[in-house]
C-alpha cells in the first residue's frame, strides 16, 4: 500500500522528467529554451531555484542517448535541484527512477516472477523442444512404413495408426492421441502456434493501438470521433463473435490461398493457413481497447506544460508525438498488451476448439482439446494435457499482467 | 425497439427532459452501431470467396438455373442495392435465405436453437448475479480474512481462465459421477423451458459452468466497489450514530455500490455470449452457437451472418437497458 501511494505521487513527475530528457535533443534549441521547458513543468516554487539547472540538465542528457526504449527515465532521477552534483549522485542511489522502482516492485512480486519463469520455460520448450525431441530415441519398426527414426515418429503430424491412444511410454513420453500422433510433439507445436499468434496479434495491436490512440488523443476532432464510434462498434460486437464470422467466411479459402505463397507457404500449409485469418480477426478486435487507453493517457500528457514548451520551441507535431508522448506511454502499453496476450491465446485456442482455426494435420492446444473431447470417457488424458498447459499459460500471463499493472500502473483498479 | 421506446416514455414523465436527452443520444448511437454491425456482416458475406450457389449445385451445374438462383438470392444487384435489401429484410425480421438446404429461410434453421440459447444465457446471468454479488459483499465485509482470500483466489483463477477450460474439467467430473452409477446425462439439453428432474439434470451443470465466469467477474467487482464505499465518510457517520451493521451494509453501502454493478451488466453480456459458444460446444447443447459452427463447415454464410447480427443486437440492447437502469438508479445522471 505504501508503495502504491508513493508511486501515485511520483507518476506525474515521470512525465515531466522525460521532457527534460528529450527536449535538448529533439528541439534545436538554446539552453534558454530548455530552461523554460524545465521551469514550466516543475512546481512553481521550485522554478525560482532553477537558475543553474539548464547547463546541468543539458550536459546530462546530451551525453546519453535521448531515448532509451527500456529506460527513458533513468537519466534524470528525482533530484532536488538545489543540491551540489556529489549529493545529487547519492540522492539518485537512494531514490531510483520511477521505472527502476517499478521494476524492483515487479521483481518482488513472487507470483508474477514464478509465472514469468513458467512462461519463459514454455517459450523455450516450444522453440527448441521439437528439434531436441526429434533426436531422442532409436529407430522403430513401423508396421506400415518400415523402419522410421525419432525425427519421424516424434513429429507432430506423423500418424502411427497401429499405436493409437497409448499411455505414456519411453517412445511416446505423453502417449499418443486417437490418430497415433505423439502428444508431446503436438503439445509443443500447439504452444508454438499459440505464441506465434500472440506475437503477431500483439505487433498489430501495439502498432495500430498506439498510433491511432495518440493521433486521436493529440488532434481530437474527426480522428477521435471515428475512433470512439469504432470502439463502440467493436465493444458491441463481442470480439470472438467477429473472429468467428471472419474465420467462418474466409478460413477455408485462406487454407487454399496461403499455402501457395512462396516463403511462408511451408509453414502455413499444414492446416495452419486460417491462422492468418484468426490473427487478423483477433488483432482487429483487440486494438481498439489499446487505442482507447492510449488516447486517454495522451489527453492527459497533451495538457502537460512540457508539451506546450515543445510547441513554443517550434517542434513539429509528429516529433512531439513520437519523442515526447510515445515514450511516456510505455507503462500503459506494456500492461495492456500483456493482458491482451492472454485474451489472444484464449481466442486462438477457442477458435481452434470450435474447428475454425488450425485444422489437421496442424496442431493447436484448442484443436487437441477438441480432438480429445470425443473420447473423453475412455482416454481423458488426451484432453487433460492440453487443457492443463493452456490453463497454465493463460493463468501465468494474467498473473504477469497483474504484477506489471501493480508495479507500473498503480492508479488503475483491477 | 418498442420496449425501449416504452421505457423512454415512462422515464420522460418521471425524470424530465435531461434523462430523455441522454436516452435519445444513446439511441442515436445505438442506431449507428446497429448499422455498423449489419454493414460489416453484410460486406464480409458480400466479399466471401467462392460461389456458394455453384458449389451447392455440384456436378449438376446448370447455367440457366444458376442465373435464376442468383436472381432469387439477389446476387446480381450492385452491392448497395443488396445491402439496402438486406436491411429492409432485417427490419421485417427476415434473416435471409439459407444456401444449405437451398431456399430455406435462415430462421427455420435457427429457430430450434434460439430458445435454448436464450434459456442458457438467462439462467447463466441469474446464476452470475445470485452468486457474484452476495459473495462479493461477504468478501468485502470480511476483507483480508481467510474467507476473503479464498473467495478472491477462486474468483481470480475463474476470471483468468476461459470458460471452456472449466467446462472441460466439469465434463470430466460429470463423466466420473456418471460412471459411479448415480447416472447423470453427460451432454444435451432436454426440453427447453421445461423443468422436470430429468430436464434439470441436463441443465444444471452447463448453467453453473456458464455462470462461473461471470461470477468471478462480479464477485471481484462487487468486492472492490463495496470496499470503496465502506471507506466513505457517510458510512462512518452511519456507524457512529449507532446503526446496526446490517443496516449500514445493506441500506447505506450497497445502495451506492450498486451503480457500477449495473453498468457492468453491459460488459458482462459480451463475456457471457462468447462463453456460450464454448459451453454449447463442449456440453453438446443444440443452441444457436452449435448451429452456427455447423453452418461454417457448410459455408452457409447467411446463417453465420444472422447469428452475428442477432447476438450483436442483443448485446447492444442489453447495454442500452443497463444505461436506462443506470439513469433510474443514479439521479446524478440527470444533472450531467
Amino acid at each position: 500500500m505504501d508503495n502504491n501511494e508513493k508511486e501515485l505521487i511520483e507518476t506525474p513527475a515521470d512525465v515531466s522528467q522525460t521532457a527534460t530528457d528529450t527536449a535538448p535533443e529533439t528541439t534545436d534549441s538554446t539552453p534558454e529554451t530548455v530552461g523554460t521547458a524545465t521551469q514550466s513543468h516543475n512546481d512553481s516554487h521550485r522554478a525560482i531555484d532553477l537558475a543553474p539547472a539548464p547547463e546541468v540538465l543539458g550536459q546530462e542528457t546530451l551525453d546519453g542517448p535521448a531515448l532509451v526504449e527500456e529506460d527513458p527515465l533513468a537519466e534524470v532521477a528525482t533530484i532536488p535541484d538545489e543540491l551540489p552534483p556529489e549529493a545529487q549522485k547519492e540522492e539518485r542511489k537512494k531514490h531510483p527512477s520511477p521505472f527502476r522502482e517499478s521494476m524492483q516492485q515487479f521483481r518482488r512480486d513472487k507470483r508474477a516472477m514464478i509465472s514469468l519463469g513458467f512462461v519463459i520455460f514454455l517459450i523455450v520448450l516450444a522453440l527448441i523442444g521439437p528439434p531436441i525431441y526429434h533426436h531422442i530415441g532409436g529407430t522403430y519398426p513401423s508396421d506400415l512404413q518400415g523402419k522410421i527414426g525419432p525425427d519421424i515418429y516424434h513429429s507432430y503430424d506423423h500418424q502411427e495408426l497401429t499405436k493409437v491412444n497409448q499411455g505414456p511410454s519411453a517412445q511416446y513420453w505423453l502417449g499418443t492421441d486417437a490418430l497415433g500422433e505423439d502428444m508431446l510433439a503436438r503439445l509443443m507445436q500447439g504452444l508454438l502456434i499459440s505464441l506465434t499468434v500472440a506475437f503477431m496479434v500483439e505487433v498489430v495491436d501495439v502498432g495500430l493501438g498506439v498510433s491511432i490512440g495518440v493521433l486521436a488523443g493529440y488532434y481530437g476532432g474527426w480522428v477521435d470521433l471515428l475512433l470512439a464510434r469504432f470502439t463502440d462498434l467493436i465493444f458491441a460486437f463481442p470480439g470472438l463473435l467477429f473472429a468467428i464470422l471472419l474465420t467462418g467466411i474466409f478460413g477455408q479459402s485462406a487454407n487454399d490461398y496461403f499455402a501457395k505463397l512462396p516463403l511462408v507457404g511451408g509453414f502455413l500449409s499444414n492446416g495452419n493457413a486460417s491462422l492468418v485469418i484468426v490473427s487478423l480477426a483477433l488483432a482487429f478486435v483487440s486494438w481498439p481497447m489499446m487505442a482507447r487507453y492510449v488516447r486517454g493517457l495522451t489527453l492527459q500528457i497533451r495538457e502537460q506544460q512540457f508539451i506546450e514548451a515543445a510547441h513554443t520551441a517550434g517542434t513539429p507535431d509528429l516529433r512531439i508525438m513520437f519523442r515526447h508522448i510515445v515514450p511516456n506511454l510505455f507503462n500503459i502499453v506494456i500492461v495492456t498488451s500483456t493482458m491482451s496476450i492472454a485474451g489472444t491465446i484464449i481466442g486462438e485456442a477457442g477458435l481452434s476448439l470450435l474447428g475454425l482455426g488450425v485444422t489437421h494435420p496442424g496442431s493447436s492446444l484448442g484443436l487437441m482439446i477438441a480432438d480429445g473431447m470425443s473420447l473423453l470417457e475412455l482416454y481423458p488424458w488426451d484432453t487433460i494435457f492440453p487443457t492443463l498447459v493452456l490453463a497454465g499459460i493463460v493463468l501465468s500471463i494474467s498473473f504477469i499482467g497483474d504484477g506489471l499493472r501493480d508495479a507500473f500502473d498503480p492508479r488503475s483498479v483491477g | 425497439m418498442v420496449l425501449v421506446l416504452h421505457c423512454e416514455s415512462i422515464l420522460h414523465i418521471k425524470e424530465g427532459s435531461r434523462m430523455t436527452r441522454f436516452l435519445v443520444k444513446r439511441l442515436v448511437g445505438l442506431i449507428f452501431i446497429v448499422l455498423g454491425v449489419t454493414f460489416i456482416t453484410f460486406i464480409l458475406g458480400y466479399f466471401a470467396p467462392g460461389d456458394p450457389i455453384k458449389e451447392s449445385m455440384g456436378d449438376h451445374f446448370n447455367p440457366v438455373l444458376w442465373q435464376n438462383l442468383r436472381h432469387a438470392y439477389g446476387f446480381d444487384l450492385p452491392w448497395y442495392q443488396q445491402y439496402l435489401n438486406y436491411l429492409v429484410k432485417l427490419a421485417h425480421f427476415d434473416l435471409g435465405t439459407s444456401f444449405h438446404p437451398q431456399q430455406r429461410p435462415v430462421w427455420d434453421i435457427l429457430k430450434d436453437g434460439v430458445p435454448i440459447s436464450v434459456e442458457l444465457s438467462l439462467w447463466g446471468t441469474i446464476v452470475t448475479l445470485l452468486m457474484g454479488v452476495p459473495i462479493g459483499i461477504i468478501a468485502a465485509i470480511k476483507a483480508n480474512t481467510w474467507v476473503d482470500t479464498l473467495n478472491m483466489g477462486v474468483a481470480l483463477v475463474l476470471y483468468a481462465l476461459p470458460s471452456f477450460i472449466l467446462a472441460v474439467f466439469v465434463q470430466i467430473l460429470v463423466l466420473w459421477i456418471d460412471k459411479t452409477g448415480i447416472g447423470w446425462p453427460v451432454s444435451g439439453w432436454g426440453e427447453s423451458w421445461q423443468y422436470s428432474w430429468s430436464d434439470l439434470q441436463y441443465k444444471i451443470v452447463p448453467i453453473l459452468t456458464y455462470g462461473a465466469a461471470g461470477y468471478a467477474y462480479y464477485a471481484r467487482l462487487t468486492r472492490s466497489t463495496m470496499l470503496e464505499v465502506l471507506r466513505q465518510d457517510f458510512v462512518r457517520t452511519a456507524r457512529a450514530k449507532g446503526l446496526p451493521e446490517r443496516t449500514v451494509v445493506f441500506r447505506h453501502a450497497l445502495r451506492n455500490a450498486i451503480i457500477p454493478l449495473i453498468t457492468a451488466i453491459g460488459l458482462l453480456l459480451g463475456l457471457l455470449v462468447t462463453g456460450s459458444f464454448f459451453i454449447e460446444n463442449i456440453f453438446s447443447i443444440p443452441g444457436i452457437a452449435n448451429i452456427t459452427v455447423a453452418a461454417v463447415s457448410q459455408r452457409n454464410y447467411p446463417v453465420i451472418q444472422a447469428t452475428t447480427i442477432m447476438v450483436a443486437i442483443g448485446v447492444v440492447f442489453g447495454n442500452l437497458l443497463s444505461d436506462i437502469l443506470y439513469g433510474v438508479v443514479d439521479p446524478r445522471i440527470k444533472s450531467e
